[in-house]
């Protein structure tokens, strides 16, 4: 339960516990069922459970002991653990051999100094962002008068020329040209020409969106939008996780294709990452339209960003008829079971929905592709949902990590984890007949071959990677 | 005169009887009888004008009489208030209409309605079809009045199976002279959006409705049809186009104030400014086999440069100097050559 990833000692002992199903003992589960119940696992209960040494009992309790009391435990633990009858998938033991975050960033000095550093940056990135969208849409910034857009648009260019990520500012980059450390009138008199150039384009741009002269496709992509948002999710892909796309060669070069993936990491980033590794890597740079769930139209902002960026609302209409209009599309069954996952159950994957994206890939034979995204899982530690918390402000889960929400928006930060994203081979579904979608036994055996290829994909690169942040 | 075909439209003093009649009368072999409780404002030439109100319990008799084949209803109020007499109007209207055509044996109707009756939801699909179910608020005005009437009609079907009882689903209509929730909308000074919210609009021309309601009298299209430009339009955007300053508020207050009883803010109800509504054009394009012929761009520049040049140099030189609505109108004509070449 709650106390499922304490130690590495109880690991042991609840895997001889999985050989020996029938060494139980009295638990105090009642209350930890519950727990787990009112967390909202019920579709998704963990595999196993693990009974931490006798005695701590309560949600609570257990949670602040996670986060404190790792140590003491160690070596107490008694071969209490308890395997779950209602065993499915899958299950390799060896994931849980791994390091866990913890213990990691804290052996680890360097690793802590270089996660607040990508922290940092992270931040700053997002205020980029943020002033980029501001010029975009007045949606961002209510009162917008001309002059002073441009005014910040030409100090904005030279804060990124001075700055720039990584020392590749223009100024980083003239010194380099120059012998020595002389600049000389004309150079500088060349920068400010550009810059006011930048400055009036932009300036123009906020007219022009202003006038509504720009385009959207029929879903309400917005090519400007995704540029300006483009550079952040570049940072993140590149330097904070560091993302190792394998397989983008199973993606066809056109036509319709369903990607199916592992959703992890309370946050959507790794619908991100993956769109962007796609679109990035691939030959013909296909744009990929992920589906998200019913919840985000609702939220101010993010509906807007959403559908700006191409993504859609998951539901079998659009589904399909994006998969008709040959686009490849991406869905993470899992839904909020997955995103909101407890640490303790990562790498676990929940309920594939209903099924409902293989009667889609069925009815429009688009071919399913199987994708795991590994490393999302470790970015935020959710030790516990509370459902309290998350009625009253209508989400559909509400995490509590060491971070969140103790340290408001800042607990959002996610860790810079290593990422890999794998990419299966395609299963075709054009070989069976027409109509069927309608068969509800080919439909739950196509929906748990994916769902067993997708773990099977996680596991083997679980196998061989040595550590979360290094890879 | 055995071969004149006889139409029957309903609401000829408002601004859509009135037009529509006058599109009709254009063709040949075509007579049109206009009813309304009220005389029009403007004459139609050739319109046989009979002052009588549709929900008269006479009105079998003057469609067996005058030999009517076809019926046009569109006596309806856009009114955002549900007031009693209003809805005396346009539901007991169409059901009292909907009876006499059943009564007298009327094989071809055609009612207007809207995309609105689907209801801007969240877990809309992102095009509706014209079999999902009809969503709308049930408390709103003149939405309210448009699903009751949409299930009179749905009754009408299946009770004649016989009779083709056209519904044409329009999109926002937007145009220079119509009086519509999106027109009003547009037309304020500052357009009140919810802060955070953009979603995607579908507009049509006043003209597209004409021609898709003369289309749909000329033909046996039996059914409901969305009918509008087949691409959609961020809110925003069309805010941008009409010239107009959004004024963002934060969406509890807005919903919260207008729940209070406060100010209306919006001539629609707040959803469908937070919301898509949007309709699935492929059983007009291959059923109803009609285009529209303005973008969505078009026809908010016609609406803002009218209204632009309006405020300077009066009505009487809007048309005449209005550059966009020219170079729009060129446009367009290119594309219907493209089309029928």
């Amino acid at each position: 339960m709650a106390s499922q990833d304490k130690l590495d000692g109880e690991l042991e002992a609840s895997m001889q516990d999985m050989e020996n199903p029938l060494s139980s003992n009295p638990p105090d589960g009642d209350q930890g069922a519950q727990a787990l119940d009112r967390s909202g696992g019920n579709g998704s209960a963990p595999k196993k459970k693990r009974r931490a040494s006798s005695g701590s009992s309560g949600a609570q309790k257990r949670v602040a002991k996670k986060t404190t009391g790792k140590k003491s435990a160690r070596g107490k633990s008694t071969r209490a653990a308890r395997p779950r009858a209602r065993e499915r998938i899958a299950f390799d033991p060896e994931l849980f051999e791994l390091p866990d975050v913890q213990e990691e960033l804290l052996a680890d000095p360097s690793l802590q100094r270089r996660s607040r550093q990508l922290g940092q940056e992270l931040v700053h990135q997002v205020e980029l962002v943020i002033k980029r969208l501001m010029r975009l849409s007045p949606a961002y910034k209510t009162q917008l008068a001309v002059p002073a857009g441009m005014h910040d648009a030409i100090g904005d260019n030279i804060e990124s020329a001075l700055e720039g990520s990584g020392g590749t500012g223009l100024v980083a980059r003239f010194q380099k040209l120059l012998p020595g450390e002389m600049i000389d009138l004309d150079t500088l008199r060349g920068m400010w020409t550009m810059l006011k150039f930048t400055g009036e384009y932009q300036a123009d741009v906020v007219k022009r969106r202003l006038r509504g002269e720009y385009e959207t496709d029929e879903w309400g992509m917005d090519q400007e939008f995704i540029d300006a948002v483009i550079p952040l999710f570049d940072f993140l892909y590149h330097k904070y996780w560091r993302v190792t796309l394998n397989g983008v060669e199973n993606i066809p070069e056109d036509g319709r294709a369903l990607l199916v993936s592992n959703h992890s990491g309370q946050l959507p980033f790794d619908g991100a990452m993956l769109l962007l590794g796609i679109l990035q890597q691939h030959a013909a740079a296909r744009f990929t339209r992920a589906l998200y769930a019913s919840w985000f139209p609702t939220l101010p902002f993010v509906s807007d960003l959403l559908v700006k960026v191409g993504q859609v609302m998951a539901n079998d209409e659009n589904a399909l008829r994006l998969l008709e209009q040959e686009h490849l599309v991406a869905v993470f069954p899992e839904g909020y079971k997955g995103a909101g996952k407890l640490y303790k159950d990562r790498y676990h994957l929940a309920r594939f929905g209903r099924g409902g994206f293989v009667k889609v890939a069925l009815k429009s034979r688009a071919p399913l592709i199987p994708v795991a995204v590994v490393g999302a899982e470790e970015t935020y530690i959710s030790l516990h949902k509370s459902a309290t918390l998350a009625k009253l402000i209508g989400f559909p889960y509400f995490p509590i990590s060491p971070t969140f929400p103790w340290l408001g928006p800042l607990g959002l930060i996610p860790l810079p984890t290593k990422w890999y994203i794998d990419i299966g081979e395609p299963i075709p579904t054009d070989q069976y007949p027409e109509g069927s979608e309608n068969n509800l036994m080919l439909v739950s055996q196509l929906t748990d071959r994916v769902r067993d290829t997708v773990q099977e994909m996680i596991n083997d690169r679980l196998r061989t990677r040595k550590s979360i942040f290094k890879g | 005169m055995a071969d004149e075909r006889i139409i029957l439209v309903t609401g000829v003093a408002g601004f859509w009887g009135n037009r529509a009649a006058a599109r009709l009368l254009e063709q040949e072999n075509v007579r049109v009888i206009g009813i309304d409780s009220q005389v029009p404002e403007t004459n139609v030439v050739g319109l046989d004008f009979i002052q009588a109100d549709v929900r008269n319990p006479l009105l079998v008799e003057l469609l067996r009489e005058e030999a009517i084949e076809t019926v046009l209803h569109l006596q309806f109020r856009e009114s955002t208030a549900p007031t009693e007499n209003v809805f005396e109007q346009n539901v007991m209207g169409v059901s009292k209409l909907l009876g006499a055509c059943a009564q007298a044996e009327i094989k071809h109707i055609v009612l207007k309605s809207s995309l609105m009756v689907y209801g801007a939801r969240p877990d809309n699909p992102m095009f509706l079809r014209e079999d999902h179910p009809l969503n709308g608020p049930k408390k709103y005005g003149y939405i309210r009045d448009w699903i009751e009437c949409e299930k009179y009609a749905q009754e009408f079907r299946e009770q004649n199976p016989g009779a083709t009882l056209t519904g044409l689903r329009f999109g926002h209509v937007v145009g220079p002279q119509v009086d519509s929730p999106m027109t009003r909308f547009l037309r304020e000074e500052e357009a009140v959006t919810l802060l955070g919210f953009d979603p995607m609009l579908q507009i049509i021309h006043s003209e597209d409705v004409l021609s898709a309601l003369v289309h749909a009298v000329n033909g046996e299209y039996p059914g409901a049809y969305n009918v509008a430009p087949e691409k959609g339009m961020p809110l925003w955007k069309t805010l941008g186009l009409a010239g107009k300053i959004p004024l963002p508020v934060l969406h509890p207050l807005a919903y919260w104030s207008v729940s209070l009883g406060g100010p209306r803010l919006a001539p629609m109800p707040l959803d469908y400014l937070r919301y898509p509504c949007l309709g699935d054009m492929q059983k007009m394009r291959e059923e109803l086999q009609f285009t529209p012929q303005y973008t969505p761009e078009e026809t908010v520049r016609e609406l803002a440069s009218q209204q632009r040049i309006r405020k300077l140099f009066g009505k009487k030189n809007a048309q005449a100097l209005d550059e966009d609505r020219l170079r729009d109108t060129i446009q367009r004509r290119k594309r219907a050559r493209a089309r029928r070449a």
